[in-house]
Parts: structure tokens; C-alpha cells; sequence
């Protein structure tokens, strides 16, 4: 048994901690990435926005678009509620309103990693790649935390559940940003690939060893696309989330109704059946595009049966 | 290490008069702190700061919002020791004061017996902050009113102790308490060599069958936590105690009242709650009730108690009990209704409603501390030999206006004990804040929590004034 408000904070958390964790990674490949690029140009940066959908916002705010101002915003901004800081923030005031059903070693992982990111913590004195990976590192280390410490139960399958969704969202942003920016332009047609820029990609994803792993070939748009969207194996890729996503929630339903299932149990099965019945040519000959966007657009739909069932008690509203 | 100490002209809790007549009781530990050094104090104390932030024992001061600033209570090493012959007086007095409080708030909402009698005047009841009408003819289980109480009491110059304040609405405190007491087994474990420290984890254990014996009707009560949320002061405490009890920590529109019943709202439907431990004050507890305008509580939770499906600690209305002013008349009341002698002493207490009181007051006003009744945290309150004498007239004027506001107590120097200030020792006040457990039977805890005032020269220990707190040790002699 678990209070609806309790359900919707480890949600939250994992959500924001995941996405934390992504932004953080992705920044990372970037900044390195960059050195490799014509100094002072924003341009390569502009994606992490986008991939955020956050660049409207960015641009009325930051019109010169400068390379620090990206980095900043994606980082240390209070004011963008997807910043790094934001999401950490949110996450603890998430964990804060349950400390009751957190472990105090997941409560005291998240509290420190807070307190490291306020002014002065210790975390800024780094170099930024190293403060990059330090929050990376934090986060996962709640993941381990909640692993290794909070019991298997329905609170534990809520957890799962944000973090996953969160997960398959970004791997698909991800590869939706940067993939026709790095595809070679019908001019010229053959033209090189930039491998260096597919590694970067692939690395962003946290995925580029297991890629070359699953992948001896030298690396072809569509294997990458294969591998983020929809390897089996590969903990990051959208099936794997959508498998899991799919399993969480049949174990947190105790009663499902196979004659009249809920609409929350029918975008489930569709979700999976979807992505599991689907072939790598078919979905770029259809539009890579198309397929991500619709994926995003099924992921928020599935979001919102969540919240009507588990988090919003309509029984007895005051 | 004590060798810049100057204990004050008071009593101070570690030494006699000078630096070369130590308490006897403190000589184990002032070998241990002589072997320490301030040196190595200091920065144990800087270890014991982090170590508090990570378990993230902080506060918000109050109006402030989600950027507020959050601290931790300050917390100072040196702990407080208290002989356990001491300890067994005072465990007496607290159980024989509480004993007779919940006899009085039985009274007072049923029979009224003590005003009926001429101890108490009815108007001073009736027109107390803490008087709760809808309460009248209430019974709540086992006869209980006050279930966890937090009394204040100090030592005066002599090293006599009286109680200061009963605390009988929500006492807070509690998990600092606690909290102390681990830092200063992690951090300073030296300290304890030599003797036995009476043990006080079993706290949560305690309230929690404190709690489940409310619930009469059932053996497998559902208990929960009643929380205003992240951004009441005592937060931390709330989602302390919850963990440590296994409980759920709810917020009011966790909950929901239907058919004289109080259910949880949660992911697979209405769980029927048996037992509410609530830290939201009586005012905010139930809007149909109580302040229609609230939204902290439960529309509803007083017809569930009344009709027996739910239990509520401390019960609404306790808080009659703890006014300032109905504090001067707790002697009489143990002399009314256990017709003993109260054990621990009140502090002298001039009651400005009385005609006589009131012009003593006025006219000594430099010489007294004036503290209004219905406010706590060590507000609304004047001491005089502190005050400017623009301060003093404007409280006489205040005192004049609305005389049953005010109360009045001799200046009291309160014990000291030696506390990091800046990185030296200084002789700080102290206040001692020990909690009560009554359900079936009485649970005092051993010591509680002290309360330091860490501004030099400072009386008023409250957190929302700059106090801060130490651990407090009762021990064998």
C-alpha cells in the first residue's frame, strides 16, 4: 500500500535524477567533442537544447546563443527547470516530502549530492568534465542506493517506472537531434562519414562500448539507430525501456481486467507490442523523425494515464 | 583546555566557583576532553556540522519558501551531564505534573470541578488561546489528553530545578535529541570512556506503543503521521520520527473523512487510518471544525474522534494546559487532584490579570522578564534588565491595555554550561526540554533535549533566536 502522493514523489525523483544524469553525460561528450571543433561556434551546441525542447525559452533568453550560455543553462540555471541544478533540487524536494519511505542512505545520497551543487559546495571547485562526471556519478549511485537498500515493492516498482520512462524519452531525443545533423547531405551523396561526430552520438547515449560490442562493423547510421531504438539487450535503448516500463507496470496492477482493461493497460500493451513487432529499415524508409515523435508523443500519453490512475485519487477528492 | 574559561557568577553546571573545583560527576570527562584538546574539538565540531547537513537535520525558519535558507540547529559538543539521582527526582516530578494536567484537561472539558470549586476562575479559562469549546464533553481513549509532552525546565542560580513551560500541544525537538546523540557516538566517541550514559534510541520505539494503545478497538491499528509538509520548521522531525516508527508521513490531503471514518488515499484505494500522531496545531487540524480557512488538515477528524474510530495525540484543546498563565495554577492543581506537593517547583509567576500582581509588575518591570501568554518561541517577550527603557514603556502600555495577555517572572540566571563560541569556551545558558510518553503506562526520556544559547551573554536558547543545542547525559554517580 502506498499513498498516492508518496507514488508520484518516487516518480519524480527518478525522473528528474535520470534526466539529470542525461544532460550531464550529454554536456560531457559535448564539451570534449568540441575541442575538435572551430573554436567560439555554438552551433554543435544548440542540440542540447533542442533535445530538452527547450529552445525557445533559450533563445529569447540568450539571443547571442554563446557556447558558455548553453553550457550554463544546462547546468548551474535556476531559472531552466530542466537545468542540472533544477532537476537535483527538484528530486530532493521530491525526497524530503518521503523521507518516511526512502532508506536514510538513499535520502543522505541525494541530500549530499544537493548540498554539493548550492554556492560554495565542493563540487564547483572541479574542472567541469570532472564535475560533469562527479553528478553523473551521484545519480548513479542512488540508483545503487535504492538497488541495494529499499525493498522490492510497489514503491520500489515506481521508482523503476520513472526512471524508465525518463530513460527512453532522452535515448530517443538524443538520436533524434543529432542524427540528420550528421547524416551526409544529399549533395554529396557518398560523402564521408564523421565518424568521430557517430562516436560522440553514441557515446551521449552512454552507449558507445556496448554498441562496438553488439556491432563489429564500422559504424553505419542505421546500426546506431538500430542499437538506440531497438536492441534487446542494451539497457538504454527504447525497447529495452519500453520492456520494462511494460513489466513494472503489470506488477504494479494487481488487477488487471483482460475483458475490459483500463486505458492505461491498453496504451501499455500497444507501446510494447509496438516497438517489439518493428524493423530498423521500415522505421527510417517511414521517417526516423516520425517514429521518435510519436514514440514521445505515446511516452507523454502514458504519463498521464499513470497520474489519473495512481497519483490523482478521484474516489474521494475534497 | 579550560584554561581561558570563566565560569559566570551563576551556577555553572561544570564547576563549583573555579576552575579548580570541578563537579565531581564531571571528572571522567574533563580527562577526556584535557586529552582532546581545543584543537581537536574544533575540528570534530566542523565534522559533526557535515555530518548533521548529510542526515539533513535542517530547518526552515519560518516565511521562508522553497529558496529559504535551510540550516542546521548549531550543535555544540560539549555534552550536559546530569546525575541520576538528580534524574530520578526530576522523572518523579514530570510524571506527577503530567498526571495531574490530563486529570485537569479531563476536568476542565467535562465536569469543571476545579472552576465549580473556586480554584480557577472560569473567565481565565474561557478566554485562554488554547481553550478549545469544542472539545467540552469529549473523552478520548484511555483518559489521556497529553500522549508526548515537552516540559522546559531549568536550574536557577542555586542549581535548583523549576519548570519553565509545559509544552502539551506538539513539543518539538524530539529528534534533535536523537540526532545529538549519534553525532556524538560517531564523532566523539572518546568522551564516553569511563562511564555508563543511560541509552535514549528507545524513543521512537515507546512513542510508537504509546501510539498504538490509543487505538482500543483494534490490535493491528493503522497508525499514521500528520505533517503541514516540507516547509513547517520541524519537517525534519516529522520525517525522522515517521522512519524511525515505520509510520506513514501524511499531509492533510493524504486523507480523507467519510461516514465517521479517517481513510488514506493511496494507490490502491481508501485505507481506513486507526491512529493520528499529529504536528499540525489544533487550529489548522480540521476546517470544518476548527480555522474554516485551513488546508493543512482534515475536514471532518473531530466528528471521527467523537464517535470513537480514530484517535488523535495530543488530543485538540491541550493546549488550555500550557497557556503561561494556566501554568501558575499547575501547583494547585496537583494539590486538587493528586493532593500531593509538586515535586518540581513552578518559577514565581506574577499574573498580570490580578490587580496586585499587575502593579508589581509595572512598577518592576526593569527587574523581570514579561512574556506574553499566547505566544512561544520566545517572542512577544520583554527582559528587563536587557531592555532599553523606550522598550519598558512601551510594554507597560501593552500590559495595561490587555492585562490577561501577560505574565511576569523574576529574571532568572539560568545554569550555564561550557559551549564552543567562536572556537573558545564560553559559559552558555542552558534550558532542558525532557519528553513524556503516556499512553498505558508513563515513559520519561532519559534527559532531553538542552537547549544552549550560543550568543554570548544571550538568555533565550529558542532555534528561532540563535540557540542551538547539546547532547545531555544522565549517569551514574
Amino acid at each position: 500500500m502506498l499513498l498516492s502522493r508518496v507514488a508520484e514523489s518516487l516518480y519524480w525523483i527518478n525522473r528528474y535524477l535520470e534526466r539529470a544524469e542525461n544532460i550531464s553525460r550529454f554536456v560531457e561528450v559535448s564539451e570534449a567533442m568540441s575541442l575538435d571543433c572551430p573554436p567560439g561556434s555554438a552551433e554543435p551546441w544548440l542540440p542540447l537544447i533542442d533535445a530538452s525542447s527547450d529552445r525557445e525559452t533559450f533563445d529569447s533568453r540568450f539571443p547571442e546563443k554563446k557556447q558558455d550560455d548553453v553550457i550554463n543553462f544546462l547546468i548551474r540555471d535556476r531559472i531552466n527547470p530542466n537545468s542540472i541544478i533544477s532537476c537535483i533540487q527538484l528530486a530532493r524536494e521530491n525526497a524530503r516530502q518521503i523521507r518516511d519511505v526512502m532508506t536514510s542512505e538513499m535520502w543522505e545520497q541525494i541530500n549530499i549530492l544537493y548540498w554539493n551543487l548550492q554556492e560554495g559546495g565542493s563540487i564547483w571547485d572541479l574542472p567541469r568534465q570532472e564535475q560533469l562526471s562527479e553528478i553523473r556519478r551521484g545519480c548513479q549511485l542512488f540508483y545503487g542506493i535504492t538497488d541495494a537498500t529499499l525493498s522490492k515493492d510497489i514503491a520500489c516498482q515506481f521508482s523503476i517506472l520513472g526512471r524508465l520512462i525518463e530513460r527512453a524519452d532522452k535515448t530517443s531525443r538524443i538520436l533524434d537531434v543529432k542524427y540528420y545533423l550528421l547524416l551526409p547531405s544529399l549533395d554529396e551523396l557518398g560523402g564521408v562519414l564523421d565518424e568521430l561526430q557517430w562516436i560522440a552520438l553514441l557515446r551521449s547515449a552512454g552507449a558507445y562500448q556496448m554498441f562496438r560490442k553488439a556491432e563489429q562493423n564500422s559504424i553505419q547510421p542505421n546500426s546506431v539507430a538500430r542499437f538506440l531504438l531497438l536492441d534487446n539487450n542494451f539497457p538504454r535503448s527504447v525497447r529495452y525501456c519500453l520492456d520494462g516500463i511494460s513489466n513494472t507496470l503489470k506488477m504494479i496492477d494487481t488487477s488487471p481486467s483482460s475483458d475490459n482493461p483500463s486505458k492505461l493497460e491498453c496504451m501499455r500493451g500497444l507501446l510494447k507490442a509496438k516497438w517489439s513487432y518493428i524493423r530498423i529499415e521500415d522505421i527510417i524508409n517511414d521517417g526516423l523523425h516520425e517514429a521518435i515523435d510519436s514514440l514521445q508523443i505515446d511516452l507523454n500519453k502514458l504519463h498521464n494515464l499513470i497520474e489519473d490512475k495512481y497519483f490523482i485519487n478521484k474516489e474521494f477528492d475534497q | 583546555m579550560f584554561s581561558n574559561y570563566r565560569p559566570k557568577n551563576n551556577f555553572d553546571e561544570y564547576f563549583k566557583d573555579n576552575l579548580n573545583s570541578a563537579r565531581e560527576i564531571l571528572t571522567p570527562l574533563l580527562s577526556s576532553l584535557n586529552n582532546m584538546g581545543l584543537d581537536e574539538l574544533n575540528r570534530n565540531h566542523s565534522a559533526a556540522k557535515k555530518l548533521l547537513l548529510r542526515h539533513g537535520a535542517t530547518f526552515r525558519l519560518n516565511d521562508t519558501g522553497l529558496k529559504g535558507t535551510e540550516r542546521i540547529l548549531p550543535f555544540d559538543p560539549l555534552p550536559r551531564i546530569i546525575s541520576k539521582n538528580d534524574w530520578i527526582t526530576l522523572e518523579e516530578g514530570l510524571k506527577q505534573r503530567l498526571e495531574a494536567i490530563d486529570l485537569f484537561l479531563d476536568d476542565i472539558y467535562n465536569s469543571q470541578n476545579i472552576i465549580n470549586d473556586g480554584i480557577i476562575p472560569r473567565e481565565l479559562i474561557e478566554s485562554s488561546d488554547g481553550w478549545r469549546p469544542q472539545m467540552l464533553g469529549f473523552k478520548p481513549p484511555l483518559n489521556r489528553w497529553c500522549q508526548i509532552s515537552g516540559l522546559d525546565l531549568i536550574r536557577d542560580g542555586k542549581g535548583t530545578w523549576h519548570v519553565l513551560e509545559d509544552n502539551l500541544r506538539c513539543p518539538s525537538g524530539v529528534a534533535y535529541f536523537l540526532e545529538n546523540r549519534l553525532v556524538m557516538k560517531n564523532i566523539f566517541p572518546n568522551l564516553f570512556s569511563g562511564r555508563i550514559v543511560k541509552p535514549i534510541d528507545e524513543y521512537p520505539s515507546f512513542l510508537l506503543k504509546t501510539l498504538q494503545e490509543l487505538a482500543v478497538w483494534t490490535d493491528t491499528p493503522k497508525i499514521v503521521l500528520l505533517t503541514p509538509g516540507i516547509f513547517n520548521s520541524a519537517y525534519f522531525e516529522h520525517s525522522y520520527l515517521a522512519q524511525e516508527m515505520g509510520i506513514q508521513l501524511v499531509q492533510g490531503h493524504d486523507l480523507v473523512c467519510n461516514d465517521n471514518y479517517v481513510y488514506l488515499k493511496t494507490t490502491s484505494g481508501l485505507k481506513r487510518v486507526d491512529v493520528i500522531y499529529r504536528r499540525v496545531d489544533d487550529d489548522f487540524l480540521d476546517p470544518l471544525n476548527f480555522r474554516k480557512d485551513s488546508y493543512l488538515g482534515v475536514s471532518g477528524l473531530l466528528d471521527v474522534m467523537r464517535a470513537g474510530h480514530a484517535a488523535v495525540a495530543n488530543v485538540p484543546g491541550t493546549g488550555i494546559a500550557d497557556d503561561k498563565m494556566i501554568y501558575s495554577f499547575v501547583p494547585k492543581m496537583i494539590k486538587y487532584f493528586l493532593d500531593e506537593e509538586p515535586i518540581i517547583k513552578n518559577v514565581e509567576t506574577y499574573i498580570c490579570y490580578y490587580e496586585k500582581d499587575r502593579e508589581y509588575v509595572l512598577k518592576n518591570l526593569p527587574k523581570l522578564v514579561v512574556k506574553s501568554v499566547s505566544e512561544a518561541g520566545g517572542y512577544g517577550m520583554l527582559i528587563g534588565p536587557q531592555s532599553t527603557t523606550s522598550e519598558i514603556n512601551e510594554f507597560s502600555d501593552k500590559i495595561k491595555n490587555n492585562p490577561r495577555n501577560f505574565i511576569a517572572q523574576p529574571t532568572l540566571e539560568l545554569s550555564t554550561v561550557p559551549s564552543l563560541c567562536d572556537g573558545e569556551l564560553y559559559p552558555c545558558h542552558v534550558d532542558l526540554r525532557p519528553y513524556i510518553l503516556r499512553g498505558k503506562d508513563s515513559w520519561v526520556s532519559p534527559g532531553g533535549l538542552t537547549r544552549v544559547a550560543l550568543k554570548k551573554g544571550s538568555l533565550v536558547v529558542n532555534s528561532s533566536q540563535g540557540g542551538g543545542c547539546k547532547d545531555t547525559w544522565v549517569v551514574g554517580n
